[in-house]
């Protein structure tokens, strides 16, 4: 399994009410997302690519972006 | 220690001539001194009256944590207008509710919200919109970065009886109520803290929690009563959070339930060491006992504090540190300058070993909601079985109830009003997902009662499965964990996190719903990543932590 941008995109506008993310966008550190959002995020991407995520790989390195995500969940495959 | 403050603009003033230079606020690499800060404030509080802010209007916050979030938060205060700190979670649409709610004047925001706030109609109350960061598009407002550098506004003094703030907490039905704290409530808060957490002139808290929510402005409150530094931490990443811990030397760290259990599993896989901690602390719920169980390990030598409070009256009580290990998941006892009684309604003062609603009475207790004296007046109102002690007084109704244990501490039930009733039974919903969730197998779970021929009500409970579950496994530990008449007879597995509210917590009254509406058309549990659970979080905060 693996995640796709199209679908990154996808779950932030549809579930997290973000409709302008690009790959750059800052979702943590601008404030655009909080700890719940975090949550149901990690569990989106836990979902759709199999892997566990290590809470000490949460961090803003591999997080922030959706390329930085994307980046994340290609690595941890 | 200032023990002349008496307002909220005194807390940060009257440091200015004992430690003009210390840092009152790190924020990333930032460090800003309370000169500093004092400085922007004066700038700010300019704009305010240029803007002909008289005292008693209110003045809308919605920034992210920042420096610039408590220097707006002082200005408005130095002028005397009441603040409204509106989490930046919520939306525009609700931004907006708050405004014309609360009838505000001027409304201080970010630039991406400004943008969305051009391109509809703003509440006819709001005369100016100040913007903070970089506009992409002209909208007409005013820009914080523009504002002349030679602007300077003269503190308006206030009672401590006035308003100074009010909080919006979302109630479970219906829009959203702005509960209104005046000096003296917010004040002998943060005294009454700084007292039992035996806070100093050189702690660092870390400030985690939005200032919007009455816990996490305590952080604040309490460091410039007391001449200390906040920490923000505005990112909440467990392994960041740790991070800053370590490097800024934290002394203090207050987090709610869900934080607990990211920053304790965290320190599970990759204990760290905080030299410098001295205290944490929870509110705004229970932590799971399994986590509770593993915080003397992985904090070893650091007090750690329950609390529970509701915003109607700030802070009601904590359980005292060195109880902790034998009293796990207690709220403990009235915090200094509070008193807090059980009711047993109709019937007096409940006995330990019995259970009652929490009132509390005191100088905490909130004038109510803005708006709303109907509202005000029945969460807000004297107490027949307290006349004997105190006559017509009002005491804050919390709605929750408690059992008191025999040495006079306290342990939160469950609401009021969420009681299921099953076989003649009196249930509360937090025993029965306590019980579920000691499984190890379920991560949440809310318990509910939904109407049954032969029960009164059967118990159901929506559950989030770990690992390889097995429903069959799970009942037949229930069976064994609990009374008969409390063993559920239906689990609605839910697929994934259940939906929460602003404040981090689950958001009960939409998973009850979402599960009734499941069983209205034929019974099926949703498909996972489907037919999600898509409510608005911030629609059902109970008002309870």
């Amino acid at each position: 399994m693996s995640l796709t941008y199209g679908a990154l995109i996808g779950y932030l506008r549809d579930s997290l009410s973000i409709n302008d993310a690009d790959r750059e966008s800052e979702l943590f550190s601008s404030g655009l997302l909080d700890s719940v959002s975090m949550v149901n995020l990690l569990a989106f991407i836990e979902q759709s690519t199999g892997i566990s995520i290590r809470a000490e790989d949460v961090t803003l390195e591999n997080f922030d972006t959706p390329d930085r995500i994307l980046r994340f969940a290609e690595a941890s495959a | 220690m200032n023990a002349l403050t008496t307002n909220f603009y005194q807390l940060l003033a009257d440091n200015l001539d004992v430690r003009p230079g210390k840092p009152a606020i790190i924020d990333g690499h930032r460090a800003a001194s309370y000169a500093a800060i004092a400085a922007e404030v004066d700038r700010l509080a300019g704009y305010l009256q240029s803007r002909n802010i008289r005292p008693g209007d209110r003045v809308i916050v919605h920034l992210r944590k920042s420096i610039a979030e408590v220097t707006a938060m002082f200005a408005i205060a130095k002028v005397g207008a009441v603040i409204v700190n509106v989490n930046t979670q919520w939306t525009v649409e609700q931004l907006d509710y708050v405004a014309a709610d609360c009838g505000a004047r001027v409304m201080i925001v970010e630039a991406r919200v400004a943008e969305a706030l051009a391109s509809r109609r703003v509440s006819k109350t709001v005369e100016s919109v100040l913007v903070r960061g970089k506009l992409s598009a002209e909208t007409g407002f005013d820009i914080w970065d523009h504002l002349p550098e030679d602007l300077s506004g003269d503190e308006v003094p206030r009672l401590d009886t006035e308003l100074a703030m009010i909080i919006y907490t979302s109630g479970s039905t219906g829009m959203p109520k702005g509960v209104m704290l005046t000096h003296r409530n917010i004040i002998a808060g943060a005294r009454s803290v700084a007292r039992y957490l035996e806070l100093r002139e050189d702690d660092r808290l870390l400030s985690v929690l939005p200032y919007s929510f009455d816990y996490g402005l305590n952080q604040l409150t309490t460091m410039m009563l007391m001449g200390g530094t906040v920490v923000h931490q505005a990112v909440p990443m467990a392994a960041e959070i740790v991070r800053t811990m370590q490097k800024h030397r934290v002394t203090g760290v207050a987090a709610v339930p869900p934080l607990w259990s990211q920053i304790v599993r965290l320190l599970a896989e990759t204990p760290t060491e905080f030299p410098a901690l001295r205290r944490i602390t929870n509110s705004g719920g229970k932590i799971s006992l399994n986590i509770l169980q593993q915080i003397p390990r992985l904090f070893p030598d650091v007090d750690v504090y329950l609390m529970y409070g509701l915003t109607e009256a700030f802070r009601s009580t904590y359980l005292s540190p060195e109880k902790f290990q034998r009293k796990m998941g207690a709220i403990g006892q009235a915090i200094p300058g509070a008193e807090v009684y059980v009711i047993k309604h109709g019937e007096g003062i409940a006995h330990p070993g019995e259970q009652g609603e929490l009132v509390h009475r005191g100088p905490l207790v909130s004038l109510g909601y803005w708006g709303k004296p109907e509202v005000t007046e029945q969460k807000i109102r004297p107490c027949p079985e307290l006349w004997h002690l105190i006559g017509d007084e009002p005491v804050v109704y919390s709605g929750d109830i408690v059992r008191v244990d025999a040495d006079g501490d306290l342990w939160f039930i469950g609401r009021n009003d969420a009681m299921i009733k099953t076989n003649g039974f009196r249930v509360s919903p937090d025993e029965i997902e306590d019980l579920v969730c000691r499984s190890g197998v379920i991560a949440e779970a809310v318990a509910f009662g939904v109407e049954h021929e032969d029960l009164g009500q059967a118990v159901h409970v929506a559950i989030l499965p770990v690992g390889n579950f097995d429903e069959e496994a799970l009942l037949l530990y229930c069976r064994r964990a609990m009374p008969s008449y409390m063993v559920p007879r239906r689990f609605h597995i839910w697929p994934e996190s259940m939906p929460r509210t602003s404040s981090g917590k689950i958001a009960r009254p939409d998973v009850v719903r979402l599960c009734r509406e499941w069983m209205s058309c034929g019974g099926g549990v949703p498909a996972t990543g489907t037919s999600k659970a898509r409510i608005n979080r911030n629609q059902t905060e109970e008002n309870v932590r």
